[in-house]
């Protein structure tokens, strides 16, 4: 397992983000509070529970560090009842599988969290073969 | 208003004689209608009537419809509420982690409108109801001419309506105190003062509503905003949201609060 700070400037995340599985929105509170756009941060781990529940989906992954050590993550995902119509399901993610995740880190010190706005195999490849993971937005 | 139909263009004396009886009791009626107005109970009858705006259905404000909620949205710097000193000293200590939605309470007006997600709104001839996918909500407003009672307080207050030409128009009172009940992006509080009215209209397919927010306690003015929801695709039913109390706290621990 690995886990590398990649203080990416937040344009690339993004760009990054859309070439694999971007996440829907929470929608049900400001993300900047919690996390610090301008530290995003890239894991890799392994699937220790999957909690699809709303108000939001959370994703615990054990992560190991250069140095051996491995720490249970926490990370944020959107709404449930969003994802469900972009096609996710509660067992989508089970025990034991091994994901990459990217996104902005945890703003209290010490704290092992990150709001996932990208999220893929551990070959790189999407969660969600051909999906689509946003719906459109009509132009008014 | 009279669709009574002739003999397929035979004339006044081809038709039977207990029709002629019937047409003339309805030109009677029709007649002291407009000379004396209508019955007493109109009230009641105005809902039972055809000419209503139809806002039955499933609604989706979700981002095919209109941006997303946030700071800016939809309290947007061109209708961002006048705040008084007291809102500005509850701003002073807000923080994020305050917000009762954190404990699963449910979003109230006037935020519930804006939230993206569906609504069903559905007509009844003495309410309408609206059922929010969002915190699995359910509000009622009355149609009938009841007034609230002093134990009729909640989350989302108590709801009298009317419809006004191609409109629905709801005025809501009896909200409870909630620290986040204006904007819990903004940390704007209301109190049992706050009134909202809602104004809802039909533009083509789409659904509009203009929402004006009064609240003596914190706002110096009215605050209004205008948004709209879109039909929602074919065959979509409301999910349930069932909020989940640890799911939704599950982040708190990553904000550094200035308090200890």
């Amino acid at each position: 397992m690995i886990m590398r700070r990649t203080f990416l400037p937040s344009l690339l995340l993004l760009l990054y983000g859309l070439l694999g599985t971007a996440l829907p929105l929470s929608a049900h509170h400001a993300s900047g509070p919690f996390y610090d756009s301008d530290k995003p941060i890239e894991i890799e781990g392994v699937v220790t529970r999957f909690v699809f529940r709303n108000p939001h989906a959370a994703l615990f992954l054990d992560v190991t560090d250069e140095s051996g050590e491995t720490a249970e993550w926490q990370i944020e995902l959107g709404a449930p009842v969003m994802l469900r119509r972009v096609g996710w399901t509660p067992d989508l993610l089970p025990v034991g599988m091994v994901v990459r995740v990217a996104g902005p880190s945890a703003r209290a010190e010490g704290a092992k969290g990150l709001l996932g706005r990208k999220l893929t195999r551990a070959d790189g490849s999407p969660i969600l073969e051909g999906g689509r993971t946003q719906e459109p937005t009509p132009p008014r | 208003m009279n669709s009574h139909k002739t003999n397929g263009g035979h004339g006044l004396f081809s038709l039977k004689a207990d029709t002629l009886v019937a047409q003339f009791a309805t030109g009677l009626l029709v007649g002291l209608i407009l000379v004396t107005g209508l019955p007493s109970d109109t009230a009641s009858a105005q809902t039972e009537s055809t000419d209503i705006p139809d806002l039955t259905g499933i609604w989706d404000g979700g981002t095919r419809a209109r941006p997303i909620n946030g700071e800016n949205m939809p309290w947007e710097p061109s209708n961002f509420p006048v705040l008084n000193e007291r809102a500005l000293a509850y701003q002073q200590v807000w923080e994020e982690i305050i917000a009762p939605k954190y404990d699963c309470q449910p979003a109230s007006s006037p935020a519930i409108q804006y939230d993206p997600y569906h609504m069903e709104v559905t007509q009844w001839p003495d309410r309408v109801l609206f059922r929010y996918e969002k915190d699995d909500q359910l509000r009622t407003v009355w149609l009938d001419g009841r007034e609230p009672k002093a134990t009729d307080f909640g989350v989302q207050g108590f709801s009298v309506g009317h419809y006004d030409g191609d409109a629905l128009e709801v005025v809501t009172t009896h909200f409870v105190f909630d620290v986040a009940g204006f904007d819990d992006y903004n940390g704007i509080p209301s109190s049992s003062q706050k009134v909202v009215r809602e104004r809802y209209w039909r533009d083509g397919d789409d659904l509009w509503i203009t929402l004006t927010v009064e609240d003596p306690m914190f706002l110096r003015e009215p605050a209004s905003y205008t948004t709209r929801w879109i039909p929602a695709r074919a065959g979509y039913k409301l999910a349930s949201y069932d909020c989940d109390a640890e799911s939704s706290r599950a982040m708190v621990k990553f904000f550094p609060s200035k308090y200890k």
